[in-house]
């Protein structure tokens, strides 16, 4: 169980770091993640189903996040959309858009190969840890990537562009190219993360977006409250926390569901309180000592 | 005597040291057709002496629509040590091979449509039974049923992998028919009202497969046609009572009993290998002469004969 939740958390943990970066760094709600994740899992299907090596397709998948995501930015600044809707309108036009590029609406890539487990070959990795290792790897990967990032010139004016868009046009930068790179960014983190989860399912579907934003957002706020993070660090390290604990609430929810009378169409409220009861422990540790929280 | 002895055989069930197999059964999402298949899995082998909580054990699952939870479901049967796999529709089953490939756990997939394009065949432990409906004797019937029918309307979810395979079904069947088939995509239920209006006037018939989109919304569909006096033929039969005018296709309880007989042969030991995916046979067809009466639609008594059964004054009559 913990196996199952550790290797899905960390491929969908890239997913959260770009909702966190949209969310927390630019402060931009951007729905478009619904979108750009089975976008991923189409172009990199596709891909895969054209016989391109599994690596290079889900590269590929992250590039084409890259592109939407930088879409939704020029709705938003350029056209001066509202940025709830931006992100909605690139939501719908990828549907279809997902629709187009795969042909039809599921695509099976059962049996294809999987750079999980190709990855996990090459480094000769013991038989059943082969995917957590990989999806280890590519995780880590990213968050180094995106923290490296962050701490660059650029990325401190996009982070301070996310709390602070006046100052940043004081220092000569423009705030719009800094949220449109930042999308681009974020959705092609979301992207390479579908790409990933298709390869991991055996399958790529339009219908594997539904949720994501809040699969993210949970991700990222409990990893937040659990972790309380004072760096940039222990913020992205938080968000990937995070993301395993909402994959390992699903799990028991499953396990333990039925043990106490829970149905199986009681799944969403079960996992709603796992989360909860994980981010009230500390309050109600702390008010059964006797303190307030 | 036959109770002593069925008494008897419980408590040895019980406590007679054989363990109950167990069974997971994980479905994408609870929609009518999909809880009538897992329910006729679960009666198929209670008529066969599986009895729940004696000698069989049911882990039910429901991935709630979340793609993710359906692969998190296939993992936690494995982790738990299953016997079987049921798996219910196309993204379910992919997960549950997904996880199950390479293993001797058998997996007993359902409602696919198109098991080969799904990725499902060509696995040991794998097989199961498709819901394909025949698409091509349902324009046949409307022809036979609807004079003069030129202009077909279809609506459909092309998000959906099931009906997107009929879809293409229906294009080509139409098209060697010699109709022309006007297609309108409502890629929620939310669009299906619109969808269906922007057939008025444009149609002599409507024809709608098994899309999960249609269905729950199917009341939408309904009222359209019958403002627009429109014969709609939809793809399940248990939908008649709701005024549709023409039903086909098979009840999904029917399908899960067949699901269910399969399981049966793999329990008694026939390896899945053995057994190719089955595909659903024996289709109703069933006319609403309340509806007939309401729009002014007159059923010929030629086309009456092809009916399976007929609903009129609120019953239906299942025909001798």
């Amino acid at each position: 169980m913990l196996l199952g939740a550790a290797e899905q958390g960390l491929l969908y943990g890239l997913m959260a770091l770009g909702v966190y970066l949209s969310f927390r760094v630019l402060a931009f709600p951007d729905l478009s993640v619904d979108g750009t994740f089975p976008l991923g899992a189409a172009v990199a299907g596709m891909l895969i189903l054209r016989g391109v090596n599994p690596f290079l397709a889900a590269l590929a998948g992250g590039g084409a996040g890259l592109l939407a995501g930088a879409l939704t930015g020029i709705l938003a600044t350029r056209l001066r959309i509202p940025g709830l809707l931006a992100g909605v309108l690139t939501m719908i036009m990828l549907y279809s858009l997902n629709l187009r590029i795969m042909g039809r609406p599921n695509l099976s890539l059962l049996g294809k190969p999987s750079v999980l487990s190709g990855l996990a070959q090459v480094l000769s990795v013991p038989r059943g840890y082969g995917t957590l290792v990989a999806s280890g790897i590519f995780c880590t990967a990213s968050a180094v990537l995106l923290l490296l990032f962050l701490h660059t010139e650029l990325g401190g004016a996009m982070r301070a562009s996310g709390q602070n868009p006046d100052l940043v046009r004081t220092l000569g930068v423009n705030p719009h190219n800094l949220q449109i790179l930042g999308l681009s960014i974020s959705n092609g983190l979301v992207a390479f993360s579908g790409a990933l989860v298709s390869q991991y399912s055996g399958f790529a579907d339009v219908g594997m977006g539904v949720g994501t934003i809040v699969a993210g957002l949970a991700s990222v706020i409990v990893g937040e409250i659990l972790l309380r993070p004072r760096s940039l660090l222990g913020a992205i390290l938080a968000v990937v926390m995070g993301s395993v604990v909402y994959r390992l609430a699903i799990s028991v929810a499953l396990r333990y569901g039925a043990a106490l009378g829970f149905t199986a169409s009681d799944l969403r409220l079960l996992t709603a309180l796992v989360v909860l009861g994980a981010l009230a422990a500390p309050a109600l540790r702390a008010a059964l000592k006797g303190e307030s929280p | 005597m036959k109770r002593l002895l069925l008494v008897v055989l419980a408590v040895l069930g019980v406590f007679g040291g054989a363990k109950p197999i167990v069974i997971g059964i994980t479905q994408i999402v609870d929609h009518p057709a999909l809880n009538a298949c897992r329910d006729g899995v679960i009666e198929a082998l209670r008529r066969a002496g599986y009895i729940e909580g004696q000698n069989v054990q049911y882990i039910l699952a429901n991935a709630q629509g979340d793609f993710s939870v359906a692969m998190t479901i296939a993992q936690d049967f494995l982790a738990r040590g299953v016997d079987l796999v049921v798996s219910i529709a196309t993204p379910t089953s992919q997960a549950a091979v997904q996880v199950f490939k390479g293993t001797n756990i058998p997996v007993v997939f359902a409602a696919v449509t198109d098991p080969v394009a799904a990725g499902l065949t060509g696995y040991p432990n794998v097989t199961g039974t498709s819901d394909m409906i025949d698409v091509r004797a349902d324009l046949e019937l409307l022809l036979k049923i609807v004079p003069g029918l030129k202009k077909l309307g279809q609506i459909y979810n092309p998000g959906e992998a099931n009906s997107a395979v009929l879809t293409e079904m229906t294009k080509k069947a139409a098209a060697e028919l010699g109709i022309s088939l006007i297609i309108v995509p409502a890629e929620g239920t939310a669009a299906v009202p619109l969808a269906a209006q922007s057939l008025l006037g444009r149609v002599d018939a409507i024809y709608c497969t098994t899309d999960n989109t249609v269905a729950a919304a199917l009341d939408a569909v309904i009222d359209v046609a019958k403002r627009g006096k429109i014969p709609f033929l939809f793809a399940d039969p248990t939908s008649l009572e709701r005024g549709v005018l023409i039903c086909t296709g098979f009840d999904y309880f029917d399908h899960g009993l067949l699901a269910g007989e399969i399981v049966l042969k793999v329990l008694r030991g026939t390896s899945p290998k053995d057994i190719p995916f089955v595909r659903q046979a024996g289709t109703q067809v069933w006319f609403n002469l309340d509806v007939a009466e309401e729009i002014g639609f007159v059923f010929s008594a030629e086309a009456k004969k092809l009916a399976t059964g007929l609903l009129f004054g609120g019953r239906r009559f299942v025909k001798e």
